[in-house]
């Protein structure tokens, strides 16, 4: 099933065109990575998908993006709502200068999620799990998040937001900060969490994107050049920029 | 290999090395097929010798190429159109090498024969083994220019070998039911008559192989099939 759906999106900063008619459909419950060379226009369209581009002045964003039925560029997008529908997780892990458990507890709490103390505990011992975190924090909750380690840190910004309960996780190159076994950890949540949520991963590393992704779209000079099964993309693309570039003959 | 070149040149160089030793290696194989036919048509002992000394270098590059896939997808983790290259080496270099044993083994057998053999006996072989040697150069020129339609051609024309192979084992149960003298000689030529048959089938796994490496797709459907083998001479 279409999750988001993506139609004739161009964006500009400025007088400067970064996307040009992007055409593409994200299927619900699978993770869905973007590739390209820096400067395609990758993490331009991932920040279109919450309207994270909003808060560059420059930055138009032209087209239809469509989420449950939904244009989320038309005027009467509740914009906060719309992000805790679809959360997002960073290159660098930016935990809160707070604790662990308010970094949990923050979003909830904003969004009115939790009537007593009791629920909000429950809320962040499940987001902590669900991120795979649980076991090595649960006994230093109110100690402060910037004390984990980077890949712990990471997997507290993903407890932070999936304890808002989005439907969609975007997430801009999870795992650059980070040493190949937290990059595992990162990776096998990620195959767990798309049990509930549809992700879409930006990432610079091919294989990265071969091992968590079903669906890949490669970027290139702001055009979406090809998309498909990751399958496909990996073993037989069919367009020669495509190969090009995952092949490494590029430029 | 139409493609841009890696950014790394030394990738590059692998997969050109890989490519060129395939090459070679299916150069030996046709000159080890050539020389078989040669030595038992022409009954030279001498190419037979030299067929079955020469198959070791064959084994050697099976070897070497392997080494290098393993290498290839250990270290360089190859995509797209280069793991299809190195997979496909892997797989082609274990049907050439199979070919290398399929020639040692006729030309063994050559040196176990009489010197004297029926004329009609030597044409129906040359017949079945001219069309697998220009099979077996075809594909090997497929490979080089990755041509998908040449690999389809060789692909179809097994049915053709089928059915020369048939009409050289039918040659093959006359003369051995002509004399009972025949026995030994009837029995080596039934062996390197299958044998030249199956060369051709490695030939056509190899057409399979180049199909994929070019297209990314899989050639479809049922082999085409000659006539049935024949299983007795009662008839």
């Amino acid at each position: 099933m279409i999750k988001i759906s993506a139609k004739n999106v161009d964006v500009f900063y400025g007088k400067k065109q970064a996307l040009f008619n992007i055409n593409l459909d994200i299927e619900e419950n699978q993770v869905t990575a973007l590739i390209g060379p820096s400067g395609c226009g990758k993490s331009t369209f991932l920040r279109c998908l919450n309207r994270m581009n909003d808060v560059i002045d420059i930055c138009k964003v032209q087209g239809e993006i469509v989420i449950n039925d939904f244009n989320i560029n038309d005027k009467g997008c509740d914009v906060v709502r719309l992000r805790e529908k679809i959360g997002m997780v960073f290159q660098k892990p930016n935990p809160f200068p707070k604790t662990l458990y308010e970094n949990i507890s923050y979003g909830p709490t904003i969004h009115g999620m939790a009537q007593s103390k009791q629920e909000m505990d429950e809320i962040v011992e499940t987001s902590l799990k669900k991120a795979a975190l649980w076991e090595e924090v649960k006994d230093r909750l109110h100690e402060p998040g910037t004390g984990l380690s980077g890949g712990q840190q990471q997997r507290l910004c993903i407890a932070r937001a999936i304890s808002v309960q989005p439907e969609v996780i975007l997430m801009d190159e999870p795992c650059s900060a980070l040493d190949p076994i937290a990059t595992a950890q990162i990776e096998e949540l990620i195959d767990e969490l798309k049990k509930e949520h549809t992700i879409i991963i930006v990432t610079h590393s091919m294989a990265q994107a071969a091992r968590v992704s079903q669906r890949t779209g490669f970027f290139h000079l702001g055009e979406l050049i090809e998309h498909g099964s990751t399958d496909k993309i990996f073993k037989n693309p069919d367009n020669t920029k495509t190969q090009d570039y995952i092949t490494g003959r590029f430029g | 290999m139409s493609e841009a070149p890696h950014t790394v040149k030394s990738y590059e160089e692998e997969l050109k090395n890989l490519n060129s030793n395939i090459i070679k290696m299916g150069g030996f194989c046709e000159e080890a097929l050539g020389k078989a036919i040669q030595a038992i048509t022409t009954r030279n002992s001498d190419h037979a010798e030299s067929v079955i000394k020469d198959d070791e270098k064959i084994d050697k590059f099976e070897t070497l190429i392997e080494q290098q896939v393993v290498n290839l997808i250990a270290l360089r983790q190859p995509m797209a159109i280069d793991l299809r290259e190195t997979v496909t080496a892997l797989k082609i270099s274990s049907d050439l090498e199979r070919i290398g044993d399929l020639a040692k083994n006729i030309s063994k057998r050559t040196l176990l024969l009489n010197e004297y053999l029926p004329k009609n006996l030597v044409d129906a072989l040359v017949r079945v083994s001219s069309n697998v040697q220009k099979q077996l150069k075809s594909i090997l020129d497929a490979y080089l220019d990755r041509s998908s339609s040449m690999a389809m051609n060789v692909w179809e024309s097994d049915e053709k070998i089928d059915d020369l192979t048939n009409l050289c084992m039918q040659e093959v149960i006359k003369y051995l039911k002509e004399n009972e003298k025949n026995l030994d000689d009837g029995t080596h030529l039934l062996f390197v008559t299958k044998n030249i048959e199956r060369i051709g089938d490695h030939t056509t796994n190899v057409a399979e192989q180049v199909y994929y490496l070019v297209t990314g797709e899989y050639l479809e459907g049922d082999r085409p099939k000659g006539t049935e083998p024949i299983v007795t001479g009662e008839k």
